[in-house]
């Protein structure tokens, strides 16, 4: 009976080693999204195609530094990350080669991709003000700036530094008006914080809802997640705030991407590209940006309905890979204005 | 030649294979090590001028309070459990293990949801008694509640070894106390704290390592702490030389508090044994000590699985269950994952733990202190460094394999034997610790005799020494089973395609703010940790019953 037991454990571990070995005819994707949608997007493309995708999830940083040290002999062929910043960073480090594929021009808008096309967005957020709807006078509101205002001291919510999603705000920021300015504009932010940075996007609204604060800084799709949140009390406090597009007047709201870049290395390049393109489609873009509460990038595709109900915005022109040349700048000055 | 010396001849054959082994360690862990010598870089004067001082006095602050308490209720506990009976006793014995099946940041997200705006507490108040209160009061995400999940969540650890060690070895002690008249009270600080100094010691090390190490938490929590520091240069500024200086920085702050105990505990001698291992006979508690001692351990049971649990069930309750994968698929991965892994670890930590008993010496003595070298360093910086020595393994079996037209390419660093290899680096020193205490307890008596009678060292092993070490070869088994199902870091980072765990998916969902579906996968990964650890508790109460007759 033991050494049977043994035996079968042996089975296994030599079936799992083995399984190592990738076959040919599929596609390797290293991504940090981790929703199920997507994996039902993937499945779709194998139905279609007969490519098999496989898929490695990780954090976005430790999927870059993975992809680094494998160099050369690295099986990954897609990197997919929340944030331009860091696939800058990953085309920085020599990680991603150049795409050139009509479908993939026409489908992505110019400013949502590398100007080599080293990664192309696929999804789009926005970084927006949410208000307490009972405290405070949407009109009060207008650009990033007004925030540093004196009259929105101790009211500001906004979560920790070592977020990337500040620290492409930042940079936006940086990259518009320059060093300086954005230097003043943390700080100011930091002076009108309502409280020590800390949690999550969804506990910025919550805390606002709870009269922590009367505005949080937040990504748009956190708000679609909290309106069909599994917890009742949740979606009672997204409905609770209001939803705003600072600097309409001005430079227009921060955006940022999910996106996808192909791999130096990559050893079933063809079929990584089918990929892209596919996930580019219109076919495959409602449901990719959908299954987060994003905005598609393709133009041809409209956002979901709740989407469309909070309105349509300016954007910020500049290119994305703005966000990734000023992303250390940014994470300096954080820590020298004591943005935790 | 001495016999015993003449008896230790022939095992040069374990020597050779524990000496590979902790070569095999040694190497991911210099790889990255090297990083310390090489030109501090202007992000480290960044660092320096900004944010050093925070991360210090964080991380002290956190070590420190959380070592303190994890000793002093750990202890207390065992002592109320060794020492004294009363209602609900027995059950309490194994129950105050349960709060280590929860991983910490598993604990965070729930006490946090628990008293958050949106937590069924605060939701009650609202709802049934139209309060809405001071958010301040109800703010767990600081400092304080950083400490109290780590307190409540690793204290069993303490617990543990105390327990055990008061059961067999302070019997003759206390009752000559009790012959003096010493009170209870003064009993426990004068006599029971120093006498276990040594054992609460090594319990609250472990914890103020997993503390250190421990990213999670502190992240969710918002507090700049060394794992959070390293995280930052690493990943955000691409630095991991200034990442590596870090973490030997935290290294040494918890040598430099192991150091200072010592000194402190200076030369006054307060271990404590006996060759006569006399159970302690419990006292009954009588009035109202008897019920300040169940209410006491209740509470901290309470606070350490009954609550997050139920929290757990309850947003389980809340999420659509039919709407996500496989949970079947994701608990065979972890189950599998920590038995294969455990079964590695601990053949690797009995032929470790065998050859440094047969040999002593230096180089024993040195061999048992790097197994805990892997235990030590943050997850995610060890796993780098096993990444590029797989990866270079990788490349010279393809190398070697050339000639013979065989193709493997890439086969380590695809495949799960990376992450194996990177458990048997991290889990090592647990698996060693256990299966050396089992050793210390029988002694070399009996290793002399067989050899004695011409039996080489391994017929020995197998024949004299494994069936007496049985014990505490399992429950250093389940204890780096329940490690492995825990861990995170290194299976985030080392895992191959298409390889999910229960520990990978919760966390997963919790860091895309999807707590509610995290929920299920934390209950069965908290369901397979509590077997394992009655399991352990039951092991230990054979043994100790054993001992007592």
């Amino acid at each position: 009976m033991k050494k049977l037991l043994v035996m079968i454990m042996l089975g296994v571990m030599v079936g799992s080693f083995t399984g190592g070995i990738l076959a040919a005819g599929e596609v390797n994707l290293y991504t940090n999204r981790h929703y199920d949608a997507d994996q039902k997007i993937y499945e779709q493309f194998t139905a279609k195609t007969g490519i098999k995708v496989n898929v490695l999830k990780g954090d976005s940083d430790e999927l870059i530094e993975r992809l680094a040290r494998e160099g050369e002999s690295s099986k990954a062929d897609l990197l997919i990350t929340a944030d331009a910043g860091r696939l800058h960073r990953a085309m920085v480090r020599g990680l991603l080669q150049s795409v050139n594929s009509d479908i993939l021009t026409k489908n992505v808008p110019v400013n949502l991709r590398d100007q080599d096309n080293k990664w192309f967005g696929l999804t789009m957020r926005g970084r927006v003000i949410v208000y307490a709807k009972d405290r405070v006078n949407p009109e009060e509101l207008s650009s990033y700036q007004s925030l540093t205002d004196a009259k929105w001291q101790d009211k500001i919510l906004v979560r920790s530094s070592s977020n990337i999603y500040n620290q492409s705000l930042l940079a936006s920021l940086i990259s518009i008006y320059g060093e300086e300015w954005a230097k003043n504009w943390a700080a100011g932010i930091v002076k009108n914080m309502a409280r020590r940075p800390k949690g999550n996007d969804r506990a910025q609204a919550t805390a606002v809802a709870a009269g922590i604060g009367d505005i949080a800084i937040m990504n748009t799709y956190y708000l679609g997640k909290m309106l069909n949140s599994d917890n009742p009390a949740e979606v009672e406090v997204a409905e609770s705030v209001g939803i705003y597009f600072p600097s309409q007047a001005e430079a227009g709201t921060h955006i940022n991407i999910s996106g996808i870049g192909l791999s130096k290395y990559s050893p079933n390049k063809a079929n990584a590209i089918k990929l892209m393109e596919y996930l580019s489609s219109a076919e495959a873009q409602s449901s990719f940006a959908n299954a987060n509460y994003e905005y598609p990038v393709n133009p041809e595709v409209e956002p979901s309905p709740l989407l469309k109900s909070w309105g349509e915005f300016k954007t910020q022109q500049i290119n994305l890979t703005e966000l990734g040349i000023y992303n250390e700048q940014a994470v300096r000055i954080f820590n020298k204005v004591g943005w935790q | 030649m001495q016999l015993s010396d003449k008896l230790k001849k022939q095992s040069i054959g374990w020597l050779l294979i524990s000496s590979l082994i902790i070569i095999l360690l040694l190497i991911p862990n210099i790889n990255i090590l090297l990083n310390l010598f090489t030109d501090t870089s202007e992000n480290w004067q960044h660092i320096k001028k900004y944010l050093l001082m925070d991360y210090i006095k964080n991380s002290l602050i956190l070590i420190i309070s959380t070592g303190l308490l994890t000793a002093l209720i750990g202890t207390l506990l065992a002592w109320l459990i060794a020492a004294y009976e009363f209602p609900g006793r027995a059950f309490l014995s194994w129950a105050l293990l349960l709060p280590l099946a929860i991983p910490p940041y598993i604990g965070a997200y729930t006490y946090a949801g628990l008293f958050s705006y949106t937590g069924p507490f605060q939701v009650l108040l609202r709802k049934r008694f139209g309060l809405v209160v001071n958010q301040q009061y109800f703010d767990f995400m600081t400092m304080r509640g950083a400490i109290f999940i780590y307190t409540i969540f690793l204290f069993p650890y303490v617990y543990l070894l105390a327990k055990s060690f008061l059961a067999k070895q302070s019997a003759s002690l206390v009752e000559i106390s009790c012959l003096l008249g010493k009170s209870a009270t003064s009993i426990f600080f004068k006599v029971i704290l120093p006498v276990s100094r040594g054992i609460i010691v090594a319990g609250a090390s472990l914890v103020m390592l997993e503390v250190l190490n421990d990213y999670g938490v502190v992240k969710y929590f918002g507090i700049p702490t060394f794992s959070t520091a390293i995280f930052k240069t690493w990943f955000g500024m691409g630095d991991l030389t200034s990442a590596v200086r870090l973490a030997a920085i935290a290294m040494g702050v918890i040598f430099i508090l192991l150091y200072l105990e010592k000194l402190l505990r200076g030369g006054r001698q307060y271990s404590y044994s006996t060759s006569q291992i006399r159970p302690l006979k419990r006292k009954k508690l009588t009035g109202g000590s008897k019920y300040f001692a169940t209410m006491f351990s209740f509470s901290i049971f309470g606070l350490g699985f009954i609550i997050p649990v139920g929290q757990l069930l309850y947003w389980s309750y809340l999420s659509d269950g039919s709407k996500w994968g496989n949970l079947l698929e994701y608990s065979t991965g972890s189950i599998l994952t920590g038995l294969l892994a455990a079964t590695l670890v601990i053949i690797a930590a009995i032929i470790v733990a065998n050859t440094v008993r047969i040999n002593s010496g230096i180089l024993s003595n040195l061999f048992a202190r790097i197994t805990m070298l892997g235990y030590s360093i943050p997850g995610a910086v060890i796993a780098v460094g096993i990444l590029v020595f797989l990866l270079q393994v990788d490349q010279f079996i393809s190398w070697l394999m050339q000639p013979f037209a065989i193709e493997i390419n890439m086969f380590l660093t695809t495949s799960l034997v990376m992450l194996f290899f990177a458990y048997l680096i991290r889990f090592l020193g647990i698996g060693f610790n256990a299966v050396n205490s089992g050793y210390q307890k029988i002694g070399t008596k009996f290793f002399e005799a067989s050899r004695t009678l011409g039996k080489s060292v391994t017929a020995t092993f197998f024949k004299v020494d494994l069936p007496m070490i049985k014990p505490a070869v399992l429950s250093g088994f389940l204890l780096v089973f329940i490690e492995v199902m825990k861990e995170l870091p290194l299976t985030l980072i080392l895992r191959p395609f298409n390889f999910n765990t229960l520990a990978t998916r919760a966390f997963e969902y919790a860091a895309d703010e999807m707590i509610y579906r995290a929920a299920d996968l934390s209950l069965i990964l908290i369901f397979c940790c509590t077997i394992a650890i009655l399991l352990v508790n039951q092991l230990r109460k054979g043994r100790e019953d054993a001992s007592e007759n």
